[in-house]
């Protein structure tokens, strides 16, 4: 039960009360004017906002959950840390809005106006922004998994190190934006538009990139393992120590006249035609490869545990692992050596790229394929391996000794994946 | 493989030249350097480098330098030819190497089941319990077992 009435209400914020840390939960203050009103920390949840004008309102850390603000106009308002767990805003205008580490888990924005909007760390996971315009808006540092952002307008947005794992952006609309390491894996980016947009550093892994537009995009150093590929157009994108999909692309099914894989992305390396299908497949991490080529060793020892972490070593590297690894990644650059040492562990892993494994430990897959692209795997008499291994385009050089336990599925380059 | 020699005692052999189709159950190893298709059972099959076998294949050991194809049960089993695609290996032990003429193992789209299935959650478990150790009582790790890669640090 709200403390006072709609009446009062409109009257306070029409006077310049301050209404901080008001109960007004369940209140209907459909269509008011409360241009400007003070509402911080105040308790609306559930309450009926439908085609109010809340513009240039201060509601920050004000609690709004389940409220229905379809249609509201909410221009220059101040939600800081507000809490819009499944709140109704379809079709409002949040232009130039503030909702920097609001809660919008849930949330419904389909339509909605955030144009200019700063939505650092803000929680919009499982939220639908269908047709939202997202233009200029500042979305750094995000959480958006398995968000619906199909059709979105977000031309020269800045998503960087957002986190949009699972989610669909089907047709979306992110020319000149920026995702510089954003995590889109398993993201559906069906039929997008990257033109022209940064992507560096970008996990696409397992991403549907079917008919996606990446022009002139800024892919260096992103990383594209299992992500489809199919009917994409990339020309002119920017691919220094990109990792490839290690899946076969199909013929004709990419269209791309031409790469720069120059580290500095300043279009000094273009690569053309029969180059393209490897770059894309196996990466372009030699391209990356410091001057000199001087080797970087890295040794992981006995003991130490490594969850959730994606590793990339470049070109030349060489690893040792004799350490528990869970649900990492591990992206190698041409001719990188990886040994997993007989102590070492690598749990619900993948690795990628073109390098030479030799594992004298153990080896379990999380996905199948777990293996991709491998130059030369090695499995000593002591050693485990569970999983699908996709061949380099080149052919995977196979060396397995006695004693070596193995359930794997070899899968040449050109055939189908098989899913487990 | 030195084909025709490599055997002294009693043997089954199939000439380069040869086709087989169907069933052959021997009791003495066989030696293939034409082309079998079909169920084949014995103590011991050696495939040259010519040859071709094609099926159901069930032996004590295998030991291949042609072209493999089907499904084969063994107990040991030593490729360095060739393996189509839809191969199914069963087998105790695996020993797959590149031939001493630098010929690499080739593979189609295949199914390798070697020696025991790998156990996660043990293999976890035992980890976990050496991340709990206290590190001097971590030994040192063994250099011996390195056949290439990266050599650590010096400890301490």
């Amino acid at each position: 039960m709200a403390a006072i009435t709609r009446d009062e209400v409109i009257k306070r914020v029409g006077r310049g009360d301050k209404l901080e840390r008001i109960d007004l939960k369940g209140l209907d203050l459909s269509k008011a004017k409360l241009v400007k009103g003070s509402f911080e920390r105040a308790d609306l949840d559930g309450a009926n906002l439908e085609a109010a004008d809340l513009s240039q309102a201060s509601m920050r850390r004000a609690t709004l959950r389940e409220a229905y603000l379809v249609g509201a106009n909410l221009a220059g308002v101040n939600l800081e840390n507000a809490d819009l767990e499944g709140a109704k805003l379809e079709r409002a205008n949040l232009a130039g809005a503030n909702l920097t580490r609001a809660n919008l888990e849930g949330a419904n924005l389909t339509n909605a106006n955030l144009a200019g909007a700063q939505l650092s760390y803000a929680q919009l996971a499982g939220a639908k922004l269908g047709r939202a315009n997202l233009a200029n808006a500042v979305m750094t540092h995000a959480e958006l998994d398995e968000a619906y952002l199909g059709a979105v307008a977000a031309p020269g947005a800045r998503l960087n190190n957002t986190s949009l794992a699972g989610a669909n952006l089907e047709e979306a609309k992110l020319a000149g934006a920026i995702l510089d390491e954003a995590t889109l894996s398993r993201a559906n980016a069906r039929g997008v538009d990257f033109t022209r947009t940064s992507l560096v550093k970008t996990n696409l892994s397992g991403a549907d990139l079917t008919n996606a537009d990446l022009t002139g995009a800024d892919l260096r150093y992103a990383t594209f393992a299992r992500a489809q590929l199919a009917g994409a157009r990339l020309t002119g994108a920017k691919a220094a120590g990109l990792i490839g999909t290690g899946l076969p692309l199909g013929a004709g099914a990419v269209e791309v006249i031409w790469l720069d894989l120059s580290p500095a992305g300043d279009g000094s390396q273009r690569v053309e035609n029969g180059v393209l299908p490897a770059v894309l497949m196996t990466g372009a991490v030699a391209a990356s490869a410091p001057p000199g080529g001087e080797s970087r060793r890295r040794y992981f020892g006995r003991g130490d545990v490594l969850r959730n972490a994606a590793l990339q070593f470049d070109a030349g590297a060489q690893i040792e692992i004799d350490s528990l690894f869970q649900d990492c990644t591990i992206q190698l650059g041409d001719d990188t050596e990886l040994v997993i040492g007989p102590s070492g562990v690598l749990a619900d892993c993948e690795i990628v790229g073109a390098g030479n494994v030799t594992i004298h430990g153990k080896f379990f897959e999380k996905k199948s394929p777990g293996i991709v692209g491998l130059r030369e795997l090695h499995v000593s008499g002591k050693g485990a391996v569970v999983a699908a291994v996709t061949q380099n385009p080149e052919r995977t050089r196979f060396e397995f000794e006695t004693g070596c336990q193995l359930r794997v599925k070899i899968v040449p380059t050109g055939a189908p994946t098989d899913k487990r | 493989m030195n084909d025709k020699n490599a055997l002294t005692g009693k043997h089954t052999l199939v000439e380069e030249g040869t086709e087989l189709t169907g069933t052959i159950k021997s009791s003495v190893p066989i030696v293939v350097m034409g082309k079998i298709e079909g169920d084949i059972a014995g103590p011991e099959i050696r495939v040259a480098a010519t040859g071709v076998v094609a099926g159901n294949v069930k032996v004590q050991r295998l030991r291949s330098e042609g072209e493999l194809a089907g499904v084969v049960e063994a107990e040991a089993v030593q490729i360095s030819g060739r393996v189509r695609d839809r191969t199914v290996i069963r087998a105790r032990t695996l020993e797959m190497t590149v031939t001493s003429q630098g010929m690499e193992v080739q593979f189609g789209a295949c199914e390798l089941q070697v020696g025991d299935e790998p156990n996660k959650a043990a293999a976890i478990a035992a980890a976990t319990a050496a991340a709990a150790t206290p590190p001097d009582a971590v030994r040192k790790p063994d250099e011996t077992s390195r056949k290439r890669g990266t050599q650590p640090p010096p400890l301490g």
